[in-house]
């Protein structure tokens, strides 16, 4: 073998158990989707009864799919900038402390170290007890709302679940990006005469654009699958109007009709929507990277 | 230097792979363990022994009610020293639970997946789905089939062959509280109006009439359950086949919104901050007079408090007293996977669920209903006050709807609920679902 035929085996072998696993556990699960999708199977039935695109077809004229749709692109609109907005500021506001950096970091890390369900079932019950009870003892009227029941306001406790989860790992990202900004650039900055919002706009913030790209690309693909938070704080609820994508094809897929092979063509419309939104994103922030 | 580079990294891939291969095989062992521990009939009966060695097997069943954990493992602790003792047999039961909002979708992935519990419970609505697809033991021909009630097997029986054993199966209608009635004077209603004064004098002595727990869909979805099944039972016989055939619509029944409006005018208030459990245990604790919850909550209700006097009353729908009726009904059953390793095993475990001597104490212990000559046990207060309703012919055998549609009327009724569909709405609504439901039921076929 020659030297380049052992380079390439070796490399070869260096891949092979992530690639295995990464075979078995994604792409055959995601080619085996494609083929289900194209079925009228119920997710019982031993044979499966190929369709065509009949299940993608149905899929432009089903009303809840596209309800879901409109309610997770707002939930992830509003969580990109929310969860991002607040990461970001907490990052800059720990880096620049002095004492006890690692208190507030392990502080604010610490939801995301709960798992999504426990956590949407913890923040149920202080939205449906802790609330109402400050409300009705202490006198804290501004908590008497149905926060579960009102889709208004539903769709405003989601929102501060999701980011109680989430900030503390966007944070972490961020921290990391601030720590790289070199402090001379900083202290030239600032001999200059800029003062802290124009040290922060002009220099700090374009050293940490590639985090940026980073932190909207993770929060635009895992918010666009959001399940969890959702399943366990609200159920999707009032009827569906507070239903996810995934929500809305897990329904499909194991109650009602259980429409197993309509659900998954409905994910393969999910997956195309968020591929395509995520390539946008990533190409545009690169192209604004490379500018700076 | 390069080479000696080269060696190590080569060394550490193989690691990597032989660890993952190891992982395999390991899978490969276990599975091959359980095996050996199941061992086939003949296999042991070929062992030339003059005391024969007991027979291992593995017997697995999925139960979708985790809050009779304790009751049911006890039972598979007695049903495998019984198959020790009596047939020799050393049976080893591993009994799974998983939450009951995820259990179909557990089971589901189980069956197809090739990993399918020798036993399992579903729903009596889901034994037509499960039996097309081949996933259920005809039991008519075992001793269990002529030890169950005619009324309760019909619910889980299709063309004559009896599908699954029942587990649950109720009587039920609304639940109340007898000593805030007594106090105030009050007798079960018998017509809508009646109702409405029972509410009036309630809220007058200062009660809430009814409680309200809204947060799981299919909590409100029991309004339709009764209010349809006795509007249809009373008035139109026909009404579900013909919506079977798409032939029927909603608005038939839309008198069955004037009872509903009555409950949630006079409810609790924040029902959808509500769950299940909560409301119960709030109506166990005096919060509300009624409360429209089957029977099957009565173990929260009287852990509760267990000086809570409590009975059971027909549902009005409209003024037409043939409609207030009891809604006779079975929950969860029993079916056996019919390809099972251990089919032999699985179908003397069925029948020892109604084991002459056994099934009482388990039944009882659970809170469940008689549903067989076996069970002799004194049934509680509130059980007996529904059965006088059936006794005196004013019961109906619960209606079978398409899952689907049954699900679209708990989330319809929650958004009701919340102001945010009218019944206009639901009732078209509804319409197109079981026309879908039809249409895809018609497909399958």
């Amino acid at each position: 073998m020659t030297r380049k035929g052992r380079e390439n085996l070796s490399l070869l072998l260096f891949v092979a158990p992530a690639f295995i696993v990464y075979f078995l556990f994604k792409l055959y699960p995601t080619f085996s989707g494609v083929y289900y999708s194209m079925t009228s199977w119920n997710g019982l039935s031993k044979t499966k009864q190929f369709i065509g695109f009949t299940n993608y077809i149905e899929i432009y004229s089903d009303t809840y799919f596209w309800k879901s749709m409109l309610f997770t692109s707002k939930y992830v609109i509003v969580m990109l900038l929310v969860a991002n907005i607040i990461a970001l500021s907490l990052a800059v506001a720990i880096e620049s402390r002095k004492k006890a950096k690692g208190i507030f970091r392990t502080l604010f890390c610490m939801p995301n170290m709960i798992s999504m369900i426990i956590g949407g079932y913890m923040w149920n019950f202080i939205f449906t007890k802790v609330l109402y009870y400050l409300a009705d003892n202490w006198g804290m009227t501004i908590f008497d709302k149905s926060w579960i029941g009102n889709p208004r306001y539903a769709f405003i406790a989601i929102v501060i679940v999701s980011s109680w989860g989430i900030i503390g790992y966007l944070m972490i990202i961020y921290m990391a990006a601030l720590q790289g900004v070199p402090v001379h650039l900083i202290e030239s900055g600032s001999l200059d005469g800029a003062n802290a919002w124009q040290s922060f706009f002009r220099i700090t913030f374009p050293m940490i654009r590639h985090s940026l790209t980073i932190c909207i690309f993770w929060t635009l693909n895992s918010m666009f699958q959001v399940f969890d938070v959702i399943y366990s704080l609200t159920g999707g609820g009032p009827g569906r109007e507070t239903q996810s994508v995934a929500i809305n094809i897990y329904e499909e897929a194991f109650s009602g009709n259980i429409r197993y092979g309509y659900a998954t063509a409905k994910s393969m419309v999910l997956f195309l929507i968020v591929f395509v939104i995520t390539i946008i994103q990533i190409t545009v922030m690169k192209r604004k990277e490379q500018e700076l | 230097m390069k080479k000696m580079k080269k060696i190590i990294s080569l060394m550490v891939t193989l690691c990597l792979v032989l660890s993952l291969a190891a992982c395999g095989k390991k899978t490969v062992n276990s599975t091959a363990g359980e095996g050996n521990i199941t061992k086939a009939p003949e296999a042991a009966s070929e062992q030339p022994t003059e005391k024969a060695e007991p027979r291992e097997a593995e017997l697995s069943i999925m139960m979708s009610f985790p809050q009779y954990m304790d009751q049911w493992e006890t039972y598979c602790k007695q049903f495998e020293d019984k198959m020790l003792a009596e047939e020799n047999i050393k049976v080893k039961v591993n009994l799974e639970m998983p939450s009951s909002d995820q259990y179909d979708s557990v089971l589901q992935a189980r069956l197809t997946g090739d990993d399918a519990p020798d036993l399992y419970t579903i729903h009596s609505n889901n034994i037509k789905t499960y039996n097309e697809t081949g996933y259920l033991t005809d039991l008519s021909g075992e001793a269990l089939a002529g030890k169950i009630f005619d009324n309760v097997k019909k619910t889980v029986s299709v063309d004559g062959k009896l599908l699954a054993l029942p587990i649950e199966s109720t009587a039920w209608g609304v639940l109340y509280n007898k000593d805030i009635f007594e106090e105030c004077g009050l007798a079960v209603p018998n017509t809508l109006d009646e109702l409405k004064n029972v509410c009036k004098v309630l809220k007058e002595k200062g009660y809430t009439p009814f409680l309200l727990a809204y947060q799981e869909q299919w909590v409100p979805q029991l309004m339709t359950a009764l209010t349809i099944g006795g509007k249809v039972s009373g008035e139109l016989p026909d009404w579900l086949d013909r919506m079977y055939a798409d032939n029927g619509s909603y608005s038939e029944i839309s008198d069955i919104f004037d009872v509903i409006d009555v409950i949630m005018q006079n409810g609790t208030e924040r029902a959808m901050e509500e769950g299940s459990e909560a409301g119960s245990a709030d109506f166990a604790n005096g919060k509300a007079a009624m409360y429209l919850q089957g029977t099957w909550a009565s173990n929260t209700i009287m852990t509760t408090n267990p000086e809570m006097n409590m009975g059971v009353y027909a549902l009005p729908i409209n003024n037409n007293e043939a409609c207030t009726l009891i809604n006779l009904s079975t929950s969860t059953t029993l079916g056996v996977y019919p390809d099972s390793e251990n089919l032999d095993i699985a179908l003397k475990f069925a029948n020892y669920v109604l084991d002459d001597k056994d099934s009482s104490a388990l039944f009882q212990a659970c809170g469940f209903n008689p549903i067989a000559t076996v069970h002799d046990y004194e049934t509680s207060s509130w059980v007996k006050e529904a059965y006088q309703y059936v006794e005196a012919g004013r019961s109906y055998q619960d209606l079978v709807l398409p899952s689907a549609v049954t699900d679209e009327q708990g989330k319809l009724l929650q958004v009701y609920y919340v102001g945010g569909v009218t019944k206009e709405e639901i009732t078209k609504t509804l319409d197109d679902k079981f026309k879908e439901a039809n249409k895809l039921s018609k497909a399958a076929e």
